[in-house]
């Protein structure tokens, strides 16, 4: 019982803490009269009441985590909050299955943004604040993870990104340093959700769409109040806002804070993963323009290039919003987006796969294996930016790798041993692993995943958690070392 | 040209003695009296000029190589060799394309199988012994580029072996070693096909298919001289000789020299990959054929088990015959077949892929990384058959692999564009990669790669190269570090 306990007394603080969050769908409910108000009552309740009793049970375990901790705890707070999650879907639709609202509440918080439900335009409107809330939320949690917590527990090699974080972090202690950080990224994550908010409602939505959308683009999740995803709102101004913030989300938080803090846009120049983000990002939207009209499916560049852009950024960077349905365009348009979206997004993003800086740390250890071909005996190191990675970082991020590649391997002949098609299986497992949202074939942009079954469900839901968790956190705690003394 | 003259003095020579292989068609065409005897009394007066003339000139720049000439070399022979091999197919046939036969002759020297040509039945036998002959003397040149000539190069890890090696190699000098293992494991090779031979003709064949079958089979090549390939004979003591004999091949040809010098099995036992190529191979065809049987493709669990275990021995080991269709087995049961040919063949035989010895390797790396999450100051060595692997080849083989799934990965989407439907795509470049053969739907084991338009037959035709000399080979010709100095 040791090792847990300590770890459930935070679950319990940060259960009592989220029921706070049920506040403001209950108060826009309440606000617009949509009937849901009752779903927020007992969700706040039982949220709450968890969280105290198990406060209650767990407090005599109390101490200072350490790192192994760290591990349980973030999969805890990952799969457990989605449980309490799905209570005001479940109260509100009683013919949604625990399955089904489960997926929908991880696909929430993990931002990934793939949804079961259809007819969103008729649900009330505090239900789809609470989904793309929740990908706010998520989204938080997102920040502190890559930023702080995965670094320290050194998952997949992200003490590479140590150095960059924004507080002085020397000391091993896990509460406090993760307070720190958080507090300075959540302000600036806030302060661009809010500029978003008005930058969307100037843009032509009403408040509410406005918020729902903030939402679901700073986390890049991709939920959104209307069936018809952006579609639904056909305008270029529209689009446009919703790229420019998916690109900042896609930014890593750490390096606006830094700009933020020394009013300069100097901080961005330093961040090595920027260029490669807009230049493989501006390469490939130019690239499936001109495919597009050479296909014919769009017959003058200025329809094609908004087309190519915005859903070459929104599914690069993670976000999964669409205006089309990108699944009719001939297949290698949208392969090679979701192809983007497994390493366009920035390390320190709310963007899911494998993150830019290891894409381009492979790239390096490619090229440097070339060179030793050559010159066996030449000293040749992996350099990002101007420091020399060291050998055990490069390791760890080649593991990653291989695990990343060979879980999407495995749960694709999972999805397709349990009856669905090839197509679907690979770019769902690929959509859900990269926290993308929609995939191709049967569960493309304009289908949801109502369509598999709960089997099915459940191992997309396993997917999103797994990506998110950067794999070796949750694999790990599933290995019977972990719980050996 | 200070780089390329002596390598060519080389190629010169090794044209010069690959055209008397052509004097085996030619007899056999003589002896049978059939169409394509002139074919190949042109191609061989053509190749052994090309060949000389090569050698003459250059003789002038005649020097001992070094292993940086080696990449030139192994190069220029798997890409000189095929285009010389054309010519009968050129002459006997006109109309049939420059592009198609040399990806004919390529996928025969690369030992993949993969065939543009149908009417296999009615073609001149001599064309059609040239075509297995081609496969023979493919898998020949391959183990020695697995044994000798790789490690010595140290493409993605290849040094691991170097230790296993027969005779005295402690010379760095590139030819003599060559000649040396090679002899020893021709030996072995020879000494196989000729039991293979036999067995087939024991168990039915005439002796013109089970010189044809066993030379295909032996070198994983896959070729037949029906277009029913091994469906034709519907023989399932002819499938079980194949089988017996595929997997032979599949394992190291370094082992099977040793067991046969120590007249004992104890050999077996202390290579590494044997268990990882059988067990895997064995419960694959329980599973598989378990799963086929219960989606009601075949009545019987018997005939299930035969057809799986035949067809998947044969993807799986990169051999390429089958002896059904199996494109029409639930979509699970292949991509399992296709995934079994990437991982399954042992890293001295004839197949191809990543090789059991990397496969192995990656899964303790990936095992090794979840412990350090947990133990980050512990000493954790990686260990294959007992001895710890030093980490630059872990680097080594984890930059290999990583290289591999983003060509997979590259040429997919490069055929994609060019038109290709998905499981086409993907799985028609998994068999060219692998080495393996027929891939699924359109170039399924029922059809074959004519279907493909010239531009899709160059990338698959390049796929086969790139496969079969390891990527790295090939890649670092085209950094700038190889030419220089």
């Amino acid at each position: 019982m040791s090792p847990i306990l300590p770890v459930v007394h935070i679950l319990s603080k940060v259960l009592m803490l989220f029921s706070a969050a049920f506040l403001l769908p209950l108060a826009i409910s309440l606000g617009l009269g949509d009937g849901a108000h009752l779903a927020y009552d007992e969700a706040i309740a039982t949220t709450f009441l968890s969280g105290v009793v198990l406060w209650l049970l767990s407090r005599r375990g109390k101490r200072e985590l350490h790192t192994r901790d760290g591990f349980l705890l973030v999969v805890m707070i990952w799969t457990i909050l989605p449980v309490y999650s799905t209570i005001p879907l479940l109260l509100h639709m009683p013919d949604l299955s625990f399955t089904d609202a489960y997926f929908e509440a991880v696909s929430g918080l993990t931002a990934t943004g793939a949804t079961v439900l259809s007819g969103l335009d008729s649900l009330p409107p505090s239900i789809n604040v609470w989904r793309t809330q929740m990908h706010w939320i998520g989204g938080m949690g997102v920040i502190v993870l890559v930023v702080a917590v995965l670094p320290m527990l050194g998952v997949g090699g992200r003490q590479l990104f140590k150095a960059e974080t924004p507080t002085p972090m020397k000391d091993s202690k896990l509460t406090p340093r993760m307070a720190e950080t958080a507090k300075g990224l959540w302000l600036v994550y806030a302060l661009i959700t809010v500029i978003c908010i008005l930058a969307l409602w100037v843009g032509g939505m009403g408040w509410l769409d406005a918020i729902v959308h903030a939402f679901s683009v700073m986390s890049l999740g991709g939920m959104s109040s209307h069936d018809a995803s952006m579609g639904y709102f056909d305008s270029l101004t529209l689009e446009i806002i919703v790229m420019l913030f998916a690109l900042i989300a896609g930014i890593s938080f750490s390096t606006h804070f830094m700009a933020f803090r020394m009013r300069s846009l100097l901080a961005y120049r330093f961040d090595t993963e920027i260029r490669w983000f807009f230049g493989v990002l501006g390469a490939s939207i130019l690239g499936l323009t001109v495919y597009l009209l050479y296909k014919g499916y769009y017959l003058d560049f200025p329809e094609a290039l908004r087309v190519a852009s915005f859903h070459t950024i929104s599914v690069a960077t993670t976000l999964g919003f669409s205006t089309t349905d990108y699944n009719v365009w001939p297949y290698f348009a949208p392969l090679w987006m979701l192809f983007l979206s497994s390493f366009i997004a920035s390390s320190g993003s709310t963007g899911g796969g494998i993150k830019m800086l290891r894409a381009m740390l492979l790239y390096k250890q490619v090229y440097r294996e070339l060179i030793k071909l050559v010159h066996p005996n030449a000293a040749v190191h992996t350099k990002i930016g101007a420091q020399p990675v060291p050998p055990k970082i490069t390791y760890a991020v080649l593991a990653f790798l291989f695990i990343y590649v060979a879980s999407i391997i495995i749960m694709s002949f999972i999805l397709s041993a349990s009856g669905l098609d090839v197509f679907t299986s690979f770019t769902a497992v690929v959509a859900m692993v990269n926290n993308t949202g929609p995939g191709l074939g049967q569960v493309g942009p304009a289908s949801t995943y109502a369509v598999l079954n709960d089997f099915q469900t459940w191992v997309c839901s396993f997917a999103m958690l797994l990506g998110r968790l950067e794999f070796f956190t949750l694999l790990v705690v599933l290995t019977p070392v972990f719980w050996r003394k | 040209m200070r780089r390329l003259a002596p390598v060519l003095h080389v190629l010169g020579l090794v044209i010069l003695i690959f055209s008397f292989t052509m004097l085996a068609p030619l007899l056999t065409a003589l002896f049978v009296h059939d169409a394509a005897q002139y074919a190949f009394d042109e191609s061989f007066a053509v190749t052994l000029v090309a060949g000389f003339a090569l050698w003459l000139v250059g003789r002038r720049w005649r020097r001992e190589l070094k292993v940086r000439d080696g990449f030139l070399l192994v190069l220029l022979v798997w890409t000189g060799l095929p285009a010389f091999a054309t010519l009968p197919f050129l002459i006997y046939a006109p109309e049939m394309s420059f592009t198609d036969a040399y990806f004919e002759t390529l996928s025969a020297m690369t030992t993949t199988g993969a065939t543009v040509m149908s009417g296999l039945d009615t073609l001149p036998p001599s064309l059609n012994l040239w075509r297995h002959l081609l496969n023979w003397l493919g898998g020949m040149g391959i183990i020695v580029l697995a044994v000798a000539i790789l490690p010595l190069l140290g493409i993605g890890g290849r040094q691991l072996l170097k230790a296993e090696l027969p005779g005295p190699i402690k010379d760095s000098k590139l030819t003599p070693r060559i000649a040396d293992t090679a002899k020893l494991l021709w030996a072995m090779y020879a000494a196989l096909t000729v039991l293979c031979t036999l067995a087939l003709k024991l168990a039915g064949m005439s002796w013109f298919d089970a010189v044809c079958h066993a030379f295909a089979a032996l070198s994983l090549g896959g070729f037949s001289t029906h277009d029913a390939s091994v469906g034709y004979f519907d023989s399932p003591l002819i499938e079980a000789v194949l089988i017996v004999f595929m997997l032979l091949a599949a394992l190291n040809f370094v082992t099977h020299f040793l067991a046969f010098r120590q007249r004992s099995l104890a050999a077996y036992r202390y290579d590494p990959e044997v268990r990882g190529v059988l067990g895997l191979v064995i419960a694959s065809c329980l599973g598989i054929s378990l799963y086929v049987w219960q989606a009601g493709v075949y009545p019987e669990f018997l005939t299930a088990l035969r057809h799986v275990s035949f067809n998947l021995v044969s993807i799986a080991t990169d051999c390429g015959f089958a002896s059904t269709d199996f494109n029409t087995w639930p979509i699970f049961a292949p991509m399992w077949m296709l995934f079994l040919s990437c991982v399954t063949a042992s890293s001295g035989s004839t197949g191809g892929g990543l090789k059991m010895i990397r496969t192995v390797l990656m899964f303790r790396q990936g095992v090794r990384e979840l412990e350090r999450q947990l133990h980050p100051a512990a000493r954790l060595p990686v260990k294959i058959g007992g001895h710890a692997v030093p980490n630059q080849i872990v680097f080594a083989v984890q930059a290999f692999v990583m290289m591999y799934i983003a060509t997979i990965v590259a040429m997919t989407l490069v055929l994609l564009a060019s038109g290709l439907d998905f499981v086409s795509a993907f799985s028609a470049v998994i068999a060219c990669i692998n080495n393996a053969g027929p891939g699924l739907n359109e170039v399924g084991p029922a059809g074959n790669y004519a279907g493909l338009n010239d531009f899709q037959t160059w990338v698959l035709a390049f796929t086969m190269l790139l496969g079969r000399l390891e990527l790295f080979t090939v890649f670092v010709l085209f950094t700038r570090a190889f030419w220089r100095g």
